[in-house]
């Protein structure tokens, strides 16, 4: 039986609790008040933490500034065609790892997973003579191409192979009796039984993609088809600089809809990693 | 319904025999019972039947028709596996439903098939839940569900109630009994408890190490064992062994002479090893001395454990007895079920 904690201890470890959020709540809050803080007030020592002055143009001219809704949407469909590409073929490959005997599974497996040590900054250069030579550079298929076949659907693949492994073999011995193949019981039986991995692959997946930055810096040059990360680069005044609280209400935006995400979504992500046996 | 023949079935892993060539016939509408100890290859006898397991060598037919590379769905079964392997994510009816849904049966078609199979084993009020929702017991009952709602023309069950607490494995038992009794389709049954063989089967297949020691029915099987496997595995308490030799006053056992039938003389001076069930002993002063070593009283009867000699063995007596332990009892063995045993290879004497 679980200790019932005395109110005195309670108060401790909230407190505790409380000084450790400090470091992953700060960014977060500094981004949100600065973007509506005049530049003077950003920088001001002490620093103000609540916001003395508030200065809600900042949010009209990131839309001013750049075609923002253009970028939000890129980023947007780019993100959906990255997550349900690599959910189809993470989900498949992951099941073919797990539940079918062929030659070599293991290894073939390993090789895979080969795919998760090599950075993407050492494969950009040949990514980039790649899609050049197909004339596709400047065109958003690198972002949404790059993902599917790359890390992160390798990474997806490994989280989708460690959920089938623990389906019991007897549910698709019966799917087989009651006269289904390979597919339907994939389709009918293991996919509908794989919802939290699934969708702890689709959170992810839609995370790095809607985060991605060196991509989209290498393969795109025009600012109706920039992704958000590469946008908030752009809110620079005339020397270069950066226009700080422009800047940071783009992030705001940015960040919003990644956060409401991460809200609903937080219970699947995480027994969805819990069933890889990894640990976030 | 149809008849199942298995005729020199074999399996092997690579090198290794897991099925040693078993012959076995099964008439349309019995229920028979495939039992034995852990590994001796009764499940994946049932599995090569299912069509889940390849087979290595023979013929499996059911209904005239041989199976051997048939996949399981266009083998005309149905299989009732030890986990019950519902699936969580459809509600009961669904589950009952699936293979039907599967088959091209039309939706009303499917809904008349499952209330039917839920009439018969009491499922009605529970159609519309998941299978987390429910009880072992109703877990095991949906299983069966699926598996008659299909009208296959074999039933094959995998240990299907080692997972319940005794008291609900005798329920089920007794239901899986009389479903059959209302269905008449011809079942394949694997166990490793013996008494759900004794109660269940019109016949029962004994194996062990993949080789079939006996088939009979079950009683047949409790009277005249083939050999001494057969007489250990059946029965519980299991029967009591004695080695020793037979001689010309009864069988000789370390430190002690018991005695034989007449027709046991034929075998005088040969080793071998007599066998006797703990209810074949009868408290009697003409009978052998035995010290008693345990006594558990059971209400219906009093098991004993005593030393026959230098040997343990157990009795049964059905009448309440006063024993103590040290006591020294005269016990009788009933002549009429001795059971002698080659003591090389085991096989019946007499």
């Amino acid at each position: 039986m679980k200790a019932e904690l005395s109110p005195r201890m309670k108060t401790a470890l909230y407190g505790l609790m409380c000084v450790l959020l400090i470091p992953f709540v700060f960014p977060t809050w500094w981004m949100v008040t600065s973007s509506v803080k005049p530049i003077s007030d950003i920088f001001a020592f002490p620093p103000q933490f609540i916001p003395q002055h508030y200065d809600w143009t900042t949010y009209s001219k990131v839309f001013e500034l750049q075609p923002f809704v253009q970028q939000y949407w890129n980023s947007a469909y780019i993100a959906a065609a990255v997550t349900i590409g690599t959910m189809v073929i993470s989900s498949m490959a992951g099941y073919a790892f797990a539940r079918i005997r062929f030659p070599f599974a293991n290894t073939i497996f390993m090789i895979v997973l080969l795919g998760l040590l090599i950075p993407s900054e050492v494969t950009i250069v040949p990514l980039f003579q790649m899609f050049l030579k197909a004339g596709m550079v400047n065109t958003h298929w690198p972002l949404i191409l790059v993902p599917i076949f790359g890390a992160p659907s390798v990474f997806a693949t490994f989280v989708m192979r460690q959920f089938f492994v623990t389906l019991p073999n007897e549910l698709e011995e019966a799917a087989r009796v009651d006269g289904l193949g390979r597919f339907k019981i994939f389709h009918k039986i293991a996919l509908p039984l794989a919802k939290p991995a699934l969708a702890s692959v689709a959170i992810f997946t839609f995370l790095h993609s809607w985060n991605l930055f060196l991509e989209p810096i290498v393969f795109l040059s025009s600012a109706d088809k920039f992704t958000l990360p590469q946008a908030l680069t752009q809110y620079t005044d005339a020397y270069g600089g950066p226009m700080w609280n422009i800047q940071l209400a783009a992030a705001t935006l940015t960040a919003l809809p990644v956060l409401i995400v991460f809200i609903i979504a937080q219970k699947q992500f995480v027994e969805g990693l819990a069933h890889t046996g990894l640990k976030g | 319904m149809a008849e199942v023949t298995l005729s020199n079935v074999r399996k092997s892993y690579g090198a290794v025999d897991i099925i040693h060539g078993v012959d076995l016939e099964i008439r349309d509408g019995e229920f028979v019972v495939l039992v034995g100890p852990s590994g001796c290859g009764k499940s994946t006898l049932l599995r090569m039947v299912a069509g889940l397991e390849t087979i290595t060598g023979g013929d499996i037919r059911i209904g005239g028709r041989v199976v051997n590379d048939l996949d399981p769905k266009d083998r005309d079964i149905a299989m009732v596996f030890q986990n019950y392997a519902l699936y969580p994510h459809m509600t009961v009816a669904t589950n009952m439903g699936f293979s039907l849904e599967h088959r091209g049966t039309s939706k009303a078609q499917i809904a008349e098939r499952v209330k039917w199979a839920a009439d018969i084993l009491g499922l009605t009020h529970l159609l519309d839940r998941y299978p987390r929702q429910l009880s072992g017991g109703q877990r095991q009952r949906v299983a069966m569900g699926r598996a008659i709602v299909r009208d296959p023309q074999v039933f094959l069950f995998d240990e299907p109630l080692s997972n319940l607490d005794a008291k609900l494995r005798v329920v089920m038992r007794g239901e899986i009994k009389s479903l059959h009794q209302k269905l008449k389709t011809t079942t394949v049954y694997v166990t490793h408890d013996q008494v759900e063989a004794m109660t269940m089967a019109d016949k029962i297949v004994v194996l062990n190490g993949g080789r079939v020691e006996q088939i009979g029915a079950p009683l047949d099987l409790y009277d005249r064992p083939a050999n001494q496997f057969v007489a250990g595995f059946i029965g519980s308490p299991s029967m009591n062994f004695l080695n020793g030799t037979i001689t010309a006053e009864g069988f000789a056992a370390p430190g002690i002479v018991l005695p034989l039938p007449e027709t046991a003389h034929q075998w005088r001076d040969r080793k071998a090893v007599y066998g006797i069930r703990p209810e074949h002993f009868t408290l009697d002063d003409n009978g052998v001395p035995a010290e008693i070593i345990l006594v558990e009283p059971m209400g219906s009867e009093t098991q004993v454990t005593m030393k026959l000699g230098e040997t343990q063995v157990t009795g049964v007596f059905r009448e309440r007895v006063r024993l103590s332990p040290g006591e020294t009892i005269r016990a009788r063995p009933d002549l009429a079920n001795i059971h002698l045993f080659a003591a090389d290879g085991g096989q019946r004497l007499n």
